[in-house]
């Protein structure tokens, strides 16, 4: 079976499909426009066509946070329009739109300080800082609430599958690496 | 869990007449600098809905423009949206925490903007203790405040059947006690009256040595008893948690089971009842000797000479305090110590079940690299453990005797300015040095019974567990017939993120349902609600016109045959695999069953023919003859209601062809529920059900959905070119 007889069978329909499943079409200034919609969502117009919702996800949420952002319809079952494989060198209206939808789709606060650590009844309670102000979380000490991303990054899930991270664990002070000690 | 918060800013709320509050609900989240926020709240009434900020009204929606509201789901938390006039419109926004309170909202929305009046009610349980704010466990108590009796009463409970045991026990300890505190006196004794004594004999030495050796080995005797009753108490009980617990993890739901890492469950019935064992054996039978030799030491010693005494007391606060204060230390370390070991371990696993790939992709010295430094690491901690330990342990051995050395000298002085006997200050020495193994002793009990005490937390969490689904009060014994129902049924296995939803569909007796659809659209879960491994959340499911609620389970399950995509085969022999449903199943069943599964050509061309042992997972079959095994399993049961997930996936061509045949036979007359990727398995189907988008896109015949050129039609002809490729 050669190549050619795959191809001439495969026509219309099911070829689109095939195209579609397997190119990455990138987004650039020239092929996008996204407008803030009157819902608080965002809009894009690319390659004209219109799409009246689209959510953006991030492709390396822990690796390149800034870099590969995938662009979705959310009203076409959130299917990939195209990557935006830079951010930062998108027009600087798109940036901030881009910003501001990924705030909203990402809740995943930063911990920036560790006052205390409780453990009991196989559950530790937590009071900390981050960027999001200061709060109160338990997580579960028996199921694997925290995950080492690498030697010093630390991504904790709680019970209600909120979601923490420690960027750097050496950033803190000895003491509250110290507390940290049963997780690491 | 609560879906209408009562606070202060509701009554200060612009209702107007006729309109009634309905749910008020929290949200965490500011919209402006997504920040923690306390007093963000949502007001629903039957017109209206209010985003609330503290005292102030942000924002006002009319719930008849409100269309199609719907909780969605954000990575680390949730957003409620809204459709007005055809655009999207973001309400508010919430952390994890109150995502299944949105989703209730969104459905309380909905309602309302139909034009309907009811109202949502959850019952769904909090996962935070309003109270103190613990995190409850699964069965929704509080560790602190549910706590009946709490501890103690868990333990009174565990302990109880094995009471005239525990006397026992005590019993032998007590004499072990006795006999421990005498030998010292005898061996004062013996230097007082024959070492130091003018009248010291050869006979009396004699005597003290007899009696010394009956003591001695009255302690060795008492002691083999001791450790004997305490094994065998610990043992026991731990057998019985074990066996409790085992019982109610099978009469839990498979979403119970599933819900934790398999790992999890298993550490709760091996290391924790482990831990219990433990404690019974070797802290809980000591405890009461120790007391009371303890308690006896401390009588002696003062009765004997209590300036001594004094002395001899004084170091101990001194060791004591340096234990309490290292241990924190020595607990994070040993801990530390067991993470790496499960880190080298983990890896291990990794590396061995992985090998195949390893092997492949020719990363062996990367793998060895990284197992090498993993190994290192442990090694580096464990290194530094031992190292601490080695000279903690004889420090502290040192500070805790530092007593000793007074006793020795102000006891010394005593005997010289003979105010003492040399025996007496031997005697007292030895009770000395036995107070201060028994205070060390004692030092760790706090951190044994912390170590119970989470144990036995662990275990009342599964025990304390309510199986979700349960008989009903007048559940019936039903022979199936083969009419099953779906009315309105919903369900998701997290309550905020809806797998099936409306399902509506009434089959026939003896009808074959031939489902299909797009992986991850709820194929599986509709089949897993049929098999009543899940409750469905809202609506109903009927057999033969009653509630499958009010069906026993067990007398339910016994008439399904189920053959699922990943077969399962337990340790043991095919013919005890085959025969697992029906364990008194004559040969020629067995055979019969296995000639319609097309297995037992193969079975028999096997060394052991039917009675080859199929190790853990049955590795030694291929994926195609384990399936097969477990169509026979399925068939020799004569199920009312058969149920084939993806039964002949793994199957070559010819296989699937042969036992496509012997299954047409079989399913004639009973009701089939067949779920298959490659439709031609579904040729004989009456009816077939397109699952999309979490509800029945179509259903019909064959001719019927290919007429519609919906989805059916599209993945019959996407098919239908596959094979024309795979022919060309």
């Amino acid at each position: 079976m050669s190549k050619e007889t795959i191809d001439r069978k495969n026509v219309g329909v099911s070829q689109e499909a095939v195209d579609q499943m397997i190119t990455t079409r990138i987004l650039s200034n020239d092929n996008v426009q996204f407008t803030k919609t009157e819902g608080g969502f965002l809009s894009l117009k690319s390659d004209g066509k219109e799409y009246a919702r689209v959510k953006v996800l991030r492709l390396f949420p822990f690796t390149d946070p800034e870099r590969y952002i995938s662009v979705r319809d959310h009203n076409d079952k959130d299917r990939e329009i195209g990557v935006i494989e830079e951010l930062s060198a998108m027009s600087k209206d798109t940036q901030d739109l881009i910003h501001e939808q990924l705030a909203l789709y990402y809740f995943t606060p930063q911990i920036t300080k560790i006052y205390s650590i409780k453990d009991e009844y196989g559950y530790a309670y937590f009071h900390v800082m981050t960027d999001a102000g200061e709060c109160k979380f338990a997580i579960n000490m028996g199921a694997s609430a925290v995950v080492r991303l690498s030697e010093t990054r630390l991504l904790i899930t709680d019970l209600d599958e909120n979601r923490f991270e420690i960027r750097d664990v050496t950033k803190l002070t000895q003491k509250e690496q110290r507390r940290l000690d049963l997780f690491m | 869990m609560e879906l209408k918060y009562d606070i202060p800013a509701l009554s200060a709320l612009p209702l107007e007449q006729g309109e009634e509050l309905y749910y008020c609900v929290p949200y965490d989240v500011s919209q402006e600098d997504r920040s923690w926020i306390t007093d963000g709240y949502l007001a629903v009434s039957s017109k209206r809905v209010f985003v609330l900020r503290g005292s102030k009204v942000q924002a006002t929606y009319t719930i008849s423009e409100m269309k199609h509201t719907r909780a969605e789901v954000t990575i680390g938390g949730g957003m409620l949206v809204t459709t007005i006039n055809g655009v999207q419109h973001f309400i508010v926004r919430y952390s994890a925490k109150h995502r299944t309170r949105f989703a209730y909202m969104a459905r309380g929305i909905n309602i309302l903007s139909k034009g309907r009046t009811e109202k949502v009610e959850s019952h769904e349980r909090e996962t935070v203790c309003p109270k103190c704010g613990r995190a409850l466990t699964e069965s929704g108590q509080c560790p602190k405040c549910d706590k009946k009796g709490g501890f103690i009463h868990d333990f009174k409970e565990m302990v109880t059947p094995y009471k005239w045991q525990i006397v026992r026990i005590t019993f032998v300890m007590i004499l072990a006690s006795v006999v421990t505190l005498l030998n010292p006196h005898l061996q004062g004794k013996l230097i007082d009256d024959v070492f130091k004594s003018e009248d010291g004999t050869m006979g009396k030495a004699l005597f003290f040595l007899t009696a010394m050796f009956i003591l001695g080995a009255g302690i060795v005797v008492i002691n083999v008893l001791k450790t004997y009753l305490c094994t065998l108490l610990g043992a026991q009980i731990a057998k019985d948690v074990r066996k409790k617990m085992f019982d109610k993890l099978q009469a839990l739901s498979v979403q119970f089971i599933n819900d934790r890492r398999p790992g999890e469950l298993m550490d709760r019935v091996v290391y924790d009842t482990g831990n219990i064992r433990d404690f019974m054996q070797h802290t809980f039978c000591n405890l009461f000797t120790v007391a009371f030799i303890f308690g006896l030491d401390v009588i002696f010693m003062l009765a004997m000479n209590w300036k001594l005494a004094l002395l001899a007391f004084s170091s101990a606060p001194f060791g004591v305090w340096f234990t309490l204060k290292f241990r924190k230390n020595i607990h994070r370390r040993y801990h530390l110590q067991w993470m790496k070991m499960d880190d080298v371990s983990s890896n291990l696993q990794d590396v061995i079940s992985g090998m195949r790939v390893v092997k492949t992709y020719g990363k062996e010295a990367k793998e060895k690299e990284k197992f090498d430094d993993l190994a290192d690491e442990f090694a580096k901690v464990s290194f530094s453990n031992e190292r601490f330990w080695s000279l903690f342990n004889p420090l502290i051995q040192f500070i805790m005797g530092f007593g000793i050395f007074f006793v020795l000298l102000y006891g010394g002085m005593q005997v010289l300015d003979e105010h003492m006997s040399a025996g007496d200050l031997f005697k007292f020495v030895t009770y000395t040095n036995m107070l201060y193994q028994y205070i060390q002793w004692m030092t760790s009990m706090p951190r044994e019974l912390t170590g119970l005490v989470e144990s036995m937390e662990r275990i009342n969490d599964v025990m304390m567990q309510e199986a979700r689904i349960r008989d009903d009060e007048n559940a019936v014994a039903h022979d199936i017939d083969g009419e099953v129902e779906f009315r309105h049924a919903s369900f998701g296995y997290k309550s905020y993120e809806p797998v099936l939803e409306d399902i509506n569909l009434k089959v026939k007796k003896g009808e074959m349902i031939g489902i299909v659809g797009p992986s991850g659209a709820g194929k599986s879960t509709l089949i897993n609600l049929l098999m009543r491994l899940y409750e469905i959340d809202d609506g109903e499911l009927f057999i033969d016109g009653i509630p499958l609620k009010e069906i026993q389970n067990d007398y339910y399950h016994a008439q399904l045959g189920v053959v699922l995509q990943e077969t399962f085969l337990f340790t043991g022999t095919i013919l005890s695999n085959i025969r697992f449903a029906k364990p008194n199943a004559t040969y020629e069943e067995v055979v019969r069953a296995a000639k319609l599964a097309n297995a037992h050509d193969f079975i028999s061309k096997m060394p052991d023919g039917y009675n080859t042992y199929v190790g853990e997972k049955g590795m030694t079959l291929s994926g195609g003859e384990r399936q097969r095994i477990a169509i026979a399993r399925a068939i020799l049961k004569q199920p009312r209601l058969l149920i084939l997930d993806e039964a002949t996936a793994s199957l070559d061509t010819e296989s699937e062809f042969l036992i496509q045949q012997a299954l047409e036979r079989l399913t004639q007359g009973r009701t089939t529920f067949a779920i298959a990727h490659r439709l031609s398995t579904l040729k004989n189907a009456d009816r077939l059900l397109v699952i999309d988008d979490h509800t029945i896109a179509e259903i019909g015949t064959h001719e019927e959905l290919v007429a519609k050129k919906g989805i059916y039609y599209r993945l019959v002809k996407a098919q239908l070119e596959m094979q024309a490729q795979a022919g060309a």
